[in-house]
């Protein structure tokens, strides 16, 4: 089995601009996070994936077959909901998903019944014989990614699938993403900026700046081996530290609490006989699960930081 | 919100019930039938959308009554000469007894050429504009087709319609002047030989005007800007055409009706019946027949390679 999607020194360079510069990755199924700040290059992956824009050198294949030669063939199989506003809205939901279901290679009549089927499954129902010029930001949401997914793709690009929406919005959005991905069993690729939703979602993550890759590793590793312990005993702080250095652990002191970096299941144990062996009044052992945003803080370089304010990303 | 609390409410009756109702999500096994189906169902939806079928009632006022123009014409003659002149004409010996039609299929295109134009000034923004003016491109060529076949597909959709306006009142003439005589096979048997003429000027005309319209409509997202536009290319070569003509003299003179499109179909109209124009400037010019078709030919297929060199830049 060819890897789902395959970059190969992707290169794209816009005029004064190198949008993604020698990416080389691969990406297994499952829900991906495609994180980085606004202009990071997440967007022109998604477009040079769909075959909507040329990359500039290298490769970029999705399951096993080069998006440039093979394009009409993938994106049979591939959805993508774009990041900004892309309905007419003189047209119903119905009408426009199910022709779009159509220039996807579905039949007419299978396509009106996937239709159906796929705004019941986003949550429009009556309204759906209504014009999309008098939907609300979180309907048109929802037939943006309806049209994404009528033609039952193994794959489903989103880029910022959550941008415009209210709080609720905002839950119902990833709660649906989440749903696809786990229950469907389709490969979804979320695009994001926005690193607190996407870790809610994702069980991969990938994270690019300024086009290259930062780093690309199960959700799970990517906070747990960043972790630390936390320790705080009454007294005897010092007596502690130099113990657990003596062990091997990497420590570092803050204010009454001893912060213990956690590699593996290894610390727990210790801290625990250093604490018996000397005797000190323990106050709690807390494991400290970095989220997502702490990491890229505190990267060493400092430098792009993830937008958490909400401007929308401006549009290339 | 209260859809989505219903919608709860009915999923834990369901699942009371052992999820019975509750389908969930479908996976598609049916055919997937690729690029040439989808530039069909692009085509089909074009096509409707032209006449404004799928789109709000305001959307069919335009193009239908132009299309209803175009009939009338055929409609009064076909009426005064099945009222009027059958009864003299009709008794004689001799042929099919055809009445004296006040339109013959030679004349019909000049009544009626500026109804295409107008058509093609209304929907030709339509078509392409839409798309364009609300972002749903990416949405199409994230799908089984190629940027090509995006503007194949619209064209063909197009030059249809044209054709359809232009035909159906031709089509009109016919039967009603083969039903009027009192001999109805002679009479079939004597209009027969318009037939190809009528075909040949219908599609040239929707090739030239419909070409023009769609390459000049696809510049701009902006519906005013390109019927105006349209508007000027159709009428402002006819006039500096008239001035130029009344004061050049030599082959370059005559050679400049060729860029007007009113003029270049003109003659090829005259040119497919047989017959000299009456219109004073291409009696002037006195250009072999032959160039005009030359001159439909290179505008049409000048059109588009614009237009597929439009798309083919276009950003998505």
């Amino acid at each position: 089995m060819p890897p789902l999607i395959s970059l190969h020194a992707l290169t794209k360079r816009y005029p004064g601009v190198t949008a993604l510069d020698e990416l080389t990755l691969d990406i297994e199924p499952g829900i991906i996070g495609l994180v980085g700040s606004n202009g990071a290059g997440k967007s022109t992956l998604l477009k040079i994936l769909l075959g909507l824009t040329d990359p500039t050198s290298g490769t970029a294949a999705v399951m096993g077959r080069d998006v440039q030669r093979e394009g009409t063939l993938i994106r049979q199989f591939v959805g993508y909901m774009p990041e900004h506003d892309a309905l007419p809205p003189d047209t119903t939901a119905t009408e426009l998903v199910a022709h779009l279901a159509q220039v996807s290679g579905l039949p007419a009549t299978a396509a009106r019944e996937r239709t159906a089927e796929v705004l019941r499954h986003v949550g429009l129902y009556e309204e759906r014989y209504r014009q999309v010029g008098g939907y609300s930001t979180g309907m048109r949401q929802r037939v943006k990614l309806a049209q994404a997914m009528v033609h039952d793709p193994r794959l489903l690009l989103l880029d910022e699938p959550t941008n415009g929406l209210d709080p609720a919005g905002r839950e119902e959005m990833l709660e649906l993403v989440r749903r696809t991905g786990r229950e469907f069993g389709i490969a979804v690729l979320v695009a994001s900026h926005l690193l607190g939703e996407i870790e809610r979602v994702c069980d991969f993550l990938v994270a690019i700046e300024a086009g290259r890759l930062l780093r690309a590793d199960r959700l799970t590793s990517f906070t747990e081996r960043t972790g630390t312990l936390t320790v705080e005993v009454e007294e005897g702080r010092d007596a502690l530290a130099a113990a657990l250095v003596a062990q091997g652990l990497r420590v570092r002191p803050d204010g009454r609490l001893l912060q213990v970096e956690l590699q593996d299941e290894r610390p727990y144990d210790v801290v625990r006989d250093a604490v018996v062996d000397l005797g000190l009044p323990l106050v709690r052992i807390e494991q400290h699960r970095h989220s997502l945003e702490d990491l890229f803080r505190d990267r060493p370089d400092g430098a792009g930081e993830p937008a958490m304010a909400e401007p929308a990303e401006a549009g290339r | 919100m209260s859809e989505a609390a219903g919608t709860a409410r009915t999923e834990v009756a369901n699942a009371a019930a052992g999820s019975i109702y509750d389908l969930g999500y479908q996976t598609y096994d049916g055919p997937r039938l690729g690029r040439r189906h989808a530039i069909r169902a692009l085509f089909m939806y074009s096509l409707r959308g032209c006449f404004g079928i799928g789109r709000g009632g305001r959307a069919k006022i335009v193009p239908l009554a132009l299309a209803i123009f175009a009939l009338l014409p055929a409609v009064v003659a076909v009426g005064v000469a099945a009222l009027v002149i059958r009864v003299p004409t009709g008794g004689g010996g001799g042929g099919g007894g055809g009445p004296a039609m006040p339109i013959t299929y030679g004349t019909f295109f000049s009544y009626i050429q500026t109804i295409p134009m107008l058509f093609c000034a209304a929907q030709a923004p339509e078509l392409v504009g839409r798309d364009q003016r609300y972002h749903v491109l990416p949405l199409y060529f994230s799908r089984a087709l190629r940027r090509s076949d995006y503007a194949i597909a619209k064209l063909a959709s197009l030059l249809v319609a044209l054709l359809a306006v232009f035909l159906v009142p031709e089509a009109v003439i016919f039967v009603g002047s083969v039903l009027a005589a009192s001999d109805v096979p002679t009479a079939f048997f004597e209009n027969l030989p318009s037939a190809p003429p009528v075909l040949a000027i219908g599609l040239a005309s929707a090739a030239v005007l419909g070409g023009i319209g769609l390459a000049v409509a696809a510049f701009t997202p902006r519906r005013a800007y390109a019927t105006a536009a349209i508007i000027a290319v159709f009428t402002v070569p006819s006039v500096v055409v008239a001035i130029v003509n009344r004061f050049a003299t030599g082959d370059a003179g005559r050679l400049v009706v060729l860029l007007s499109p009113g003029e270049m179909l003109e003659g090829l109209n005259a040119f497919f019946f047989g017959r000299a124009s009456a219109n004073r400037v291409l009696v002037q010019a006195d250009l072999p027949g032959v160039a005009y078709l030359a001159a439909a030919v290179i505008t049409a297929v000048g059109c588009l390679l614009v237009l597929l060199q439009r798309y083919r830049r276009i950003a998505a």
